[in-house]
């Protein structure tokens, strides 16, 4: 009896306080990270499998366990922007120590194992901490482990130079030549800060025949030369976050290609940074000891009229108020209307919004307009404050009419667009005049009898208004329609 | 060629089946990311699914036999994160994150043309974490609205954190502070609204809560609010305490109805919706089903009120969707549909999004169907007659217990453990019913039942032998 009591509990009550470290992990980590460590849903979250964030001093690991990671993180060279919740006011310490033993342990991983007393001085260490780790503050105090260069035989040398342009190496005379024998870029091995150029020669050893890409970005440029032949190059001047970042793509046989890097500086940070990967991995693998550059790569997402229908879109956009709504007209016509303000406060032409800011992963990123000539005419309530928003309809075209109450008063707001114009149709339905903001950065100054320039913008305007030309620019709307076309000189 | 082709596309349209439900999933337009947020039924077998993209699509055959034969249309695009749709006189009700919405096609082309702002009066910022929540309406015509806070820590402007009523005017009634990052609102069979909220601060894990109009869901983060309405303020728990001594201080003070203690019973809880299906749906008619987005389930709740409070035990009830499941729905006649997505946060299963239905199959699980709170124990009954040998040995059974630290962390480890003893199990003279006498009831705690060793008449096991009961209240 007591025999089949036990086998009884021991079937339906799976004993967790023997910390087994391979099922709390599939208990608390497996449904982001994976059953078998990649990542779930073939890796659109982070892999432990291989993450050089779990290997080495476990404390960096413990501390994200413990606090949480929040941010954009690298792991094997792809950047992840989600979010990991801290565990350390849920899981117990000899839990946290048996989930990561398991987690350095598996799936080709081979760090030592984690200690519950590790863990309980950590947290001891840690126990002001209140918010969730950032990646960069972890990798100021456990940087990770590095990853052998594929370059070799590289020597760099240092130039003077002042110029935002690549220089003709061949005119210059070297201040300092060094082996680089970590076979890494690194700007700060110049002798000095600024005004400089660098050359590094070296040889690349690609395992196998196929597509290579290669990834550079820098502050300011920089290019790479593989089998004596341009591959990506950064010009101009700028900084090295990403933003210019640069893939170039070569067919390379396996073994070792001559290499070639050039770089210059004119002021302010000094950073070179390049990776590589065959085509289809998903990772990169550094050729430099700073590791900028990689954005995640995102297709964009146009978000486009369809059917020769304006397209409606409702989400933040970059540059108005959080009640927005933006139209894009078929002609290439856009706004941005502030459901907050009651005004289209954002104008601009060509493509009309791009979904991967908001769209993808949760939605942190933001969502400027797509296109160019972009106007802000206001930022401010464009009626009195008493009036409220009551939403939208759409005419036989798809054209929007917005609609605000003032009391029983109704202002409806219509657009449409033509190739170059916005025509907007301002009406109030009854009552003593309504005031309308039109603009509060720029003042109409009138150039004929009912057209002036609004900053940018033509502005004409016709029907039952009085038009204040300053600025702001205002009118008092009368029960009736007004015509305001406005026209990107 | 055609009917080849259909059947080749029945034959990609994946499902499985546990012995007593049908999981089928149905064929999504071609090229689209419908990650589904929100579900609503329709007139004429419709079904209308909003995207978290915000796209609105109207499908017609999904409650057909032959799901090959969907046909989907577009309805409106770009909507704003909807999360809660139903139809009511010719419209469909949206809840978006700026506002509610009625959405209607005026000149019946198929598309939406009119988009009537019915209440915006809460706050958005542009924080990613400031989803909202809508309920199906109440018997009044209002819609519950649940405001997640701006991040997981704090409220940065008006009735972040709080329950918010919608009148079919458009007033906005708030209603409930202590919100945290909720999942999903809905009604149980009397008319109750409750959602679920997800482990973080101030909530040890994860539990379907009771909106009781005025009652206070336990996160003080957005207490400040009250202000602006000239509510009573609402409570300020002390840190690292207990519900229950926190209760002693404030009455209004509402204690998760059911608990779903971490890892064990999911996630991240999210659609609530009764079984109003009168048996359609199998045996559980008049309970609750809760979604899960981690681990794509769907969990199953009964719910009784002792001495004023709901609370009651959570099963597991059907897996092995291919994504996890935020919005749900069911049909009169015991269709559910569950739409699922993993962006943002990760689940079980093998698609990024799916829209799926379950069909009962007719025949009957075993299983507890309801496990009852008494003055000294326990009533359980079944689905099916148990085995009356194994069900009155007390071995058949165990218990232990446990409660959750209540603080301004992240969650909390499972604390306060006993081990109740069952001391006997009585068999009802139909087999339906079990009565345990258990000593070592602790009010406050997670009661976690396991009955492996139950057989039914025929010798069968439980389909799920585990209960999680959160006892609020011992019956007096």
């Amino acid at each position: 009896m007591i025999r089949s009591l036990f086998f009884v509990l021991a079937l339906c009550c799976p004993p967790l306080t023997a910390q087994d470290g391979t099922q709390l992990y599939g208990l608390y980590c497996g449904a982001c990270h994976g059953a078998d460590g990649n990542g779930a849903t073939g890796g659109q979250f982070p892999p432990l499998a291989g993450s050089p964030w779990v290997a080495g001093d476990e404390e960096r690991a413990i501390r994200i366990v413990l606090h949480g990671l929040h941010g954009p993180v690298d792991v094997k060279g792809r950047t992840y922007n989600l979010e990991m919740p801290p565990q350390g006011a849920m899981l117990p310490d000899d839990q946290i120590a048996a989930i990561l033993t398991h987690v350095r342990a598996s799936w080709g991983n081979a760090s030592p194992a984690v200690t519950p007393d590790r863990v309980a001085a950590i947290r001891t260490a840690q126990q002001q901490r209140r918010t969730p780790w950032t990646a960069e503050e972890l990798l100021r105090d456990f940087p990770l482990p590095l990853e052998k260069s594929a370059l070799s035989q590289l020597i760099s040398r240092s130039y003077e130079w002042s110029q935002p342009a690549m220089p003709d190496f061949a005119t210059l005379q070297s201040l300092n030549t060094e082996e680089e024998h970590d076979g890494l870029l690194d700007a700060a091995d110049a002798p000095r800060k600024d005004h400089f150029a660098m050359t590094w020669e070296g040889s690349f050893t690609a395992p196998a025949d196929g597509s290579y890409e290669f990834l550079l970005d820098a502050d300011d440029g920089a290019a790479l030369h593989l089998d004596g032949k341009s591959v990506v190059e950064i010009t101009g001047i700028g900084p090295a976050d990403g933003s210019r970042s640069k893939i170039g793509r070569i067919d390379l046989k396996a073994g070792t290609i001559p290499f070639r890097a050039a770089y210059y500086e004119v002021a302010g940070q000094e950073v070179i940074s390049a990776a590589w990967r065959m085509k289809g991995e998903k990772g990169w693998h550094w050729l430099s000891r700073e590791h900028t550059g990689i954005r995640p790569e995102l297709e964009p997402i146009p978000i486009a009229p369809e059917n020769g229908r304006p397209v409606l879109y409702r989400n933040f956009i970059t540059g108005t108020t959080p009640r927005a709504i933006g139209v894009g007209f078929p002609s290439g016509i856009n706004l941005a209307y502030s459901a907050d303000h009651l005004a289209p406060e954002l104008l601009w032409t060509g493509e009309f919004l791009d979904g991967t800011g908001k769209w993808l992963e949760r939605g942190t990123n933001p969502s400027p307009p797509a296109g160019e000539n972009v106007v802000k005419c206001s930022s401010s309530p464009a009626l009195p404050a008493a009036a409220r928003f009551r939403g939208y309809e759409l005419d036989a075209a798809g054209n929007p009419t917005f609609i605000s109450t003032l009391g029983q008063q109704i202002i409806r707001d219509h657009f449409e667009a033509t190739s170059s114009t916005l025509t907007r149709r301002l009406s109030l339905n009854s009552g003593s005049p309504v005031r309308v903001v039109i603009s509060d950065a720029f003042a109409w100054e009138l150039t004929d009898d009912q057209t002036g320039t609004l900053g940018p913008l033509e502005l004409h305007i016709e029907g039952a208004a009085t038009v204040s030309q300053g600025q702001p620019c205002t009118l008092e709307l009368t029960p009736g329609t007004v015509t305001l076309t406005y026209r990107w000189k | 060629m055609k009917s080849a082709a259909r059947l080749i596309a029945a034959a990609l349209i994946a499902s499985t089946a546990t012995a007593d439900y049908l999981r089928e999933e149905i064929p999504l337009p071609p090229g689209e990311v419908m990650e589904i947020g929100s579900i609503a039924l329709m007139p004429d077998d419709r079904v209308a699914v909003a995207t978290r993209r915000g796209d609105i699509w109207i499908v017609d055959g999904a409650r057909g036999d032959d799901l090959s034969q969907v046909r989907w249309k577009k309805f409106a695009r770009n909507l704003h994160e909807p999360l809660g749709m139903f139809w009511q006189d010719g419209s469909l009700w949206v809840t978006q994150r700026p506002e509610v919405t009625r959405i209607t096609d005026t000149d019946a082309d198929g598309l939406a043309d009119r988009f009537e702002t019915i209440c915006a009066e809460w706050q958005i910022q542009g924080d990613y974490h400031e989803y909202a929540f809508g309920s199906t309406p109440d018997k009044q015509g209002n819609i519950w609205v649940v405001l997640c806070l701006t991040g997981s820590f704090t409220s940065e402007c008006p009735w972040r954190g709080w329950c918010v009523r919608v009148t079919p005017k458009g007033e906005m009634i708030p209603t409930c502070p202590g919100i945290r990052s909720p999942g999903g609102i809905g009604f149980n069979p009397a008319g109750d609204c409750f959602y679920t909220d997800n482990q973080g601060v101030w909530n040890g894990s994860s539990s379907l809560k009771w909106l009781k109009p005025g009652s206070f869901q336990g996160n003080p983060t957005g207490n400040r609010w009250h202000e602006l309405a000239g509510l009573p303020k609402p409570p300020e728990p002390a840190d690292k305490s207990r519900i229950v001594t926190e209760r002693e201080r404030f009455p209004e003070l509402m204690p998760p109805a059911v608990i779903f203690p971490h890892g064990k019973v999911g996630q991240s809880p999210t659609a609530v919706i009764a079984d109003e299906s009168g048996g359609r749906f199998g045996p559980f008619t008049g309970q609750v089903l809760v979604g899960e987005q981690t681990h794509s389930q769907v969990q199953r709740v009964h719910l009784e009120k002792i001495n004023g409070l709901y609370q009651g035990a959570v099963f597991h009830f059907l897996d092995g969707f291919q994504a996890g499941i935020v919005p749900m729905r069911l049909t009169a006649d015991g269709q559910l549909f569950v739409g699922g997505t993993n962006r943002g946060w990760a689940s079980r299963g093998s698609k990024p999004f799916t829209f799926e239905r379950v069909r009962w199959k007719g025949t009957t699980p075993f299983e507890i169907l309801t496990m009852s709170a008494t003055r000294n124990g326990f009533d359980l009954s079944f689905t099916a007659p148990v085995d009356p040998a194994t069900a009155a040995d007390p071995a058949s059974y165990s218990m232990d217990a446990w409660t959750y630290i209540y603080q301004a962390d992240y969650g909390s480890p499972e604390v306060d453990q006993t081990k109740p003893v069952i001391r006997k199990a009585s068999v009802s003279a139909d087999g339906r019913r079990v009565s345990l006498e258990i000593d070592g009831l602790v009010r406050g705690h997670v009661h976690h039942l396991a009955a492996p060793g139950v057989k039914s008449s025929t010798g069968s096991p439980l389909v799920h032998a585990e209960a999680w009961y959160t006892l609020n209240e011992i019956p007096r």
